[in-house]
């Protein structure tokens, strides 16, 4: 069996946790918290065994009946997880990948090697202490990964990735011609191509990606939620609400604000202090986030792949085919652009499912790069898409019209606004309306200012945002369809909406609104013939 | 009606839909008007019982009415409405099809672009000999593209044209 691979044997073990993580946490805190029998015997509730099995425990340690039904439900998924350990066979054909399943239910998967989107490996701290990954096979088709093979030795996974990787090098020699995305030489087929390093973050980027990043108040918001559950605030709010500066200090103060007087410097000085405190606690949180999460952070372009590695606890690998990449877009938030950083993500076919795939945990796509020095972008974005020159993109601006169009619904919105305030205060509400017009007019100018689009011979772009800003850029043979779009008012301002349809999901696309009809139209058949006139490849 | 079957139908010539659509719509309306008569009069009685107010309740009897025709008639006049906006593309590079009353749109599908493609038809379309074409694309927010509305063998038509393999790729 030279080609034949089976799970490593701890899957068994990783499976029964993937099941058991949704109700995992709940259950520990609950163990912890009134699994110590300080109060009345839980036993009583529901029907079960629970109590007689509590004999059987060490300690005071009391099994209540739903911990007992919680522990059968485990059996079935068990059962599954031995089942799927027993039969799975991983092989390795010609140009293809064989994926074998089920006892009773048989699947046999056939992934051709020419067709895999990209490769992913994740190691948690179990995994890594183990020496198993797990795998990902993302192609083009559907939502979910292809294939997500947990957990396979490291060992496997080098050999799955070598094989994959020469086997795709072999496909791609056999037929090289119409696609734009490989200029360069096909790769070597068996020699081992030495990994080029495009991208590489030091601890200094890592933290200063952690004060740009907000990913802060999401750590505070889950932190705050399990001391919550384990009953840890009870004693601080209660101390709080007793002492000057409880619920009742904020409440106060609001109150006082709202009837229009003015707080003490004290309170003020309070008030402040929180918000910094705060502030700097989630950033320094945020810091951390980053420093863990994309530790040694590496991107390295081995062949004619992008690889990624990073993480400290969960260390993840992502091999992302260059001629796989559906469409290029950067990123530029208002405090990257104060430390003159930008990041760059890539989107493809795989991978842009809603939701989580069906088993493993939800794992968005990091940004390619997530912290780019700005001088260095159009360098990676040459690496990225062969023959793009971000600088020679010649930048298109919206119909001369498009901002009074942008400030009709902008109006509106300020009205919408400015209605419940007006419930709410009185008269003097209206003294809100000249502020969100002005503040939304100002909004509208600078949006459609920065609005623009590019055309060139194999590549269309669009950038917009004001303070936070996007570029995406879409090669010629990547698009999928081209429509123009023209709503009543468009029509009313003889303008069109251009919408550019790639198979990369993403959060910034390709729609340019407000255009003239006829540049629109313009764009429309360029871009329509010179699709047709490409093939596509995934 | 289509031309004859010997020409080609990627002729870059733009054509309407086949006109047995619009009794096939109207039939589909007439259907759900049917439902939404029968649902909203079964809840203005029972509106009217429990607001205790009979003798002011029966003036809703003719806004209901009033209602209901309106409706009618915007069933009944709609599908030609869309019939007239409706209509579609074939050449070498692929099928363009545009559509919309109020919010137009036009969409190029290439043919390089075309994964596959489906032909099909409901109960009532049978009956009238009429097809849905269904064009699959890699796209995200297109990646189905349907035309409804035309005559089924056009329809099969269009679908061996943009088939792959057909006369090789544009590459």
């Amino acid at each position: 069996m030279p080609s034949d691979h089976r799970l490593h044997p701890t899957s068994i073990l990783f499976a029964m946790a993937g099941g058991l993580k949704a109700f995992l946490l709940p259950a520990i805190i609950l163990l912890l918290t009134t699994g110590r029998s300080s109060r009345a015997p839980s036993g009583s509730r529901g029907l079960g065994p629970g109590p007689w099995m509590s004999g059987w425990m060490p300690g005071d340690v009391e099994i209540a009946n739903w911990q007992f039904w919680f522990l059968l439900f485990l059996i079935p998924s068990a059962l599954v997880a031995v089942a799927r350990y027993l039969s799975f066979r991983l092989q390795y054909e010609g140009t293809e990948l064989v994926i074998r399943s089920g006892i009773i239910f048989r699947n046999e998967r056939h992934v051709p090697y020419a067709r895999i989107q990209n490769l992913d490996a994740v190691r948690s701290i179990a995994h890594r202490l183990l020496g198993v990954a797990e795998v990902r096979v993302e192609t083009g088709g559907g939502q979910a990964p292809e294939a997500t093979i947990s957990v396979l030795h490291d060992t496997v996974f080098e050999e799955m990735r070598r094989r994959i990787f020469e086997g795709r090098a072999r496909v791609v020699q056999g037929d090289v011609r119409g696609d734009a995305a490989r200029t360069d030489t096909p790769a070597p087929t068996v020699a081992v191509v030495e990994p080029r390093t495009l991208l590489y973050l030091p601890p200094r980027e890592l933290l200063l990606n952690g004060v740009i990043d907000n990913r802060g108040m999401v750590l505070v918001a889950a932190v705050y939620g399990l001391a919550w559950q384990a009953g840890l605030f009870r004693d601080v709010w209660g101390r709080l609400a007793r002492g000057a500066f409880g619920p009742d200090f904020v409440r106060e103060t609001m109150l006082m604000l709202a009837a229009g007087g003015v707080p003490s410097l004290t309170r003020i000085a309070v008030v402040l202090a929180g918000i910094v405190a705060l502030l700097l606690l989630v950033r320094v949180l945020s810091m951390a986030w980053s420093w863990i999460r994309l530790h040694e952070f590496r991107l390295s372009r081995v062949g004619e792949d992008l690889r990624t590695q990073y993480g400290l606890l969960t260390h993840v690998t992502t091999t992302v085919p260059l001629r796989r990449v559906q469409m290029l877009t950067i990123r530029e938030t208002p405090l990257q652009r104060l430390v003159k950083r930008m990041s760059l993500r890539v989107e493809t076919a795989g991978g842009h499912g809603h939701g989580a795939p069906e088993n493993g945990p939800k794992q968005p796509r990091e940004w390619l790069a997530p912290l780019v020095r700005r001088d260095a972008v159009p360098a990676l974005v040459r690496e990225v898409l062969p023959g793009m020159e971000l600088s020679a993109l010649q930048w298109q601006p919206l119909h001369p019209r498009a901002f009074q169009r942008g400030l009709k619904p902008a109006a509106l919105i300020a009205v919408a606004t400015t209605a419940p305030m007006v419930g709410l205060l009185g008269v003097r509400g209206l003294l809100v309306l000249p502020f969100t017009l002005a503040w939304l007019g100002v909004v509208t100018w600078k949006q459609v200012q920065h609005m623009q689009w590019a055309a060139t011979e194999d590549a269309v772009a669009f950038r917009s945002g004001w303070l936070w800003r996007h570029v995406t850029v879409a090669p010629v043979v990547k698009i999928q369809t081209v429509s123009c779009n023209e709503s009543p008012f468009d029509r009313r301002a003889t303008m069109a909406t251009l919408q550019v349809d790639t198979a990369g999901g993403g959060p910034h696309r390709i729609t340019i609104p407000y255009l003239a009809r006829e540049t629109a139209k313009t764009l429309y058949d360029r871009l329509a013939t010179q699709t047709a006139q490409t093939a596509f490849r995934w | 009606m289509d031309s004859g079957a010997g020409e080609s139908i990627a002729d870059g010539v733009a054509r309407q839909l086949d006109p047995r659509w619009i009794p096939v719509q109207r039939i589909h309306a007439a259907i759900s008007f049917a439902v939404i008569c029968s649902a909203s009069f079964v809840g203005l009685i029972a509106i009217w019982i429990a607001s205790r107010m009979l003798a002011a309740g029966l003036l809703l009897l003719p806004v209901w009415a009033a209602a209901v025709a309106a409706l009618a008639w915007h069933l009944y006049r709609w599908p030609a409405v869309t019939y007239r906006f409706a209509s579609y593309r074939i050449d070498e590079q692929g099928l363009e099809i545009l559509r919309g009353v109020y919010w137009r749109t036009i969409t190029s599908i290439p043919r390089s672009r075309v994964q596959h493609t489906d032909v099909s038809q409901g109960p009532l379309e049978r009956r009238y000999g009429l097809g849905t074409l269904v064009v699959y694309t890699a796209g995200t927010q297109h990646s189905q593209v349907k035309l409804p509305g035309l005559d089924f063998t056009v329809a099969r038509r269009i679908r061996a044209h943009l088939l792959p393999g057909d006369e090789g790729d544009a590459v």
